[in-house]
């Protein structure tokens, strides 16, 4: 069995990127994972402020991510790249924390002006954590995610993009697994 | 009396690299505006990369562009970042040309989710060149030309900021070596003093 995170890195409680994690989790449960969502603003602030790796509900999340598989990095755009709240909890992992794993990275925005948010913000942080690999990400609009309770609709045309996407990344994660345990 | 030079790294022919370019151009309201295209250099480029020399076509595009009082400058985006042609001619251009340089940025595109290549590729090789860049970059995806987008206020506001950045700086201006030339008498003073040939 493989084991995926995702990692949802919005501050709004009411978070699109919130709500598309949810539908993911649920996506990829389906296709045979576990999968378990950490939205970032459930943390405690103090020691993700403080960088406190110490603190027993971030290293919890660290010794989640380090029994991972694969990780999907989801937040929303602000001011043209990820979110403060999102590298706050990236800033708290050890070094090399995706070394070995199989990355997503997605990404919820206002405008498709900000698409390439993912490409030149995101991915080289991912990098730089030792991911091994990472799959091309995806960036959905806001107006293409109905929030719904531990859910999400999305648009029809969002959902035709982003599901090939996420199926790939499935596909990955389950390809490495067999070769690790053959 | 200020100078612009637009520079378009537009390739095909009608290009709206060049459309893009122009447009700053004007709308900048200069005394004197250029606009190159790098297309009509690309030999000559790629001379200079191979040889690490200007040739006689080259190097005037060159001097202007060290004498122009502010740049425009407009790529196409390939594959995600500037153009081959666009960051050639950066690599040709020498190295403190464009410090202290107002620079006004711009790119095109089929669709404007690449916009960010303004933001992430553009700005960093321009800071590194120590040039100064505008904080409004213009992008221009296929559906911003003849619709009603804000194309045109996002023109009027970047040319405007190069208009003001330009006209608070003193001209550049070319220092000429013939300007201040050193008095034929004292030219002649200095030699009669010489004692080596007696």
């Amino acid at each position: 069995m493989t084991s995926l995170i995702i990692l949802s890195g919005s501050p709004s409680v009411t978070s699109r990127t919130g709500a598309l994690s949810d539908h993911l989790a649920t996506r990829l449960r389906g296709d045979g994972h576990t999968a378990s969502v950490v939205r970032v603003r459930d943390l405690p602030a103090e020691p993700l402020l403080h960088a406190d790796s110490t603190h027993p509900k971030i290293a919890e999340v660290a010794d989640a991510i380090a029994g991972a598989h694969g990780v999907v990095v989801a937040s929303p755009v602000y001011k043209a790249a990820y979110s403060g709240v999102l590298k706050l909890l990236l800033d708290l992992l050890p070094q090399f924390a995706l070394a070995g794993k199989v990355v997503l990275p997605v990404v919820t925005g206002g405008t498709p002006a900000h698409v390439l948010a993912i490409d030149y913000a995101l991915r080289p942080v991912l990098s730089s954590l030792g991911a091994d690999h990472i799959v091309p990400g995806w960036f959905v609009l806001d107006r293409h995610v109905e929030p719904l309770p531990g859910d999400a609709r999305l648009d029809q045309r969002a959902a035709e993009d982003l599901y090939p996407i996420v199926d790939a990344f499935s596909e990955v994660v389950r390809g490495r697994h067999a070769l690790a345990v053959a | 009396m200020t100078t612009i030079m637009a520079i378009s790294a537009g390739l095909s022919q009608p290009s709206s690299t060049r459309m893009l370019a122009d447009r700053l151009a004007a709308e900048v309201k200069a005394d004197h505006t250029e606009t190159v295209e790098l297309r009509e250099y690309a030999h000559d480029i790629t001379d200079h990369l191979l040889t690490r020399f200007a040739n006689a076509r080259l190097r005037p595009v060159l001097r202007r562009l060290a004498d122009a009082d502010g740049l425009i400058l407009v790529t196409p985006v390939f594959t995600a970042s500037f153009s081959g042609l666009f960051k050639s001619f950066l690599d040709i251009v020498e190295p403190d040309a464009l410090q202290g340089k107002p620079v006004l940025i711009g790119a095109t595109g089929g669709t404007e989710r690449h916009s960010l290549v303004l933001e992430h590729a553009l700005r960093p090789v321009l800071t590194y060149l120590r040039a100064v860049v505008l904080p409004t970059a213009v992008y221009a995806a296929s559906a911003d030309w003849g619709n009603d987008t804000d194309l045109s206020r996002r023109i009027a506001r970047a040319a405007g900021e190069l208009a003001a950045e330009v006209a608070r700086r003193p001209a550049v201006g070319r220092v000429d070596p013939f300007a201040d030339p050193v008095p034929f008498t004292d030219l002649l003073a200095d030699i009669s003093g010489r004692t080596d040939h007696d």
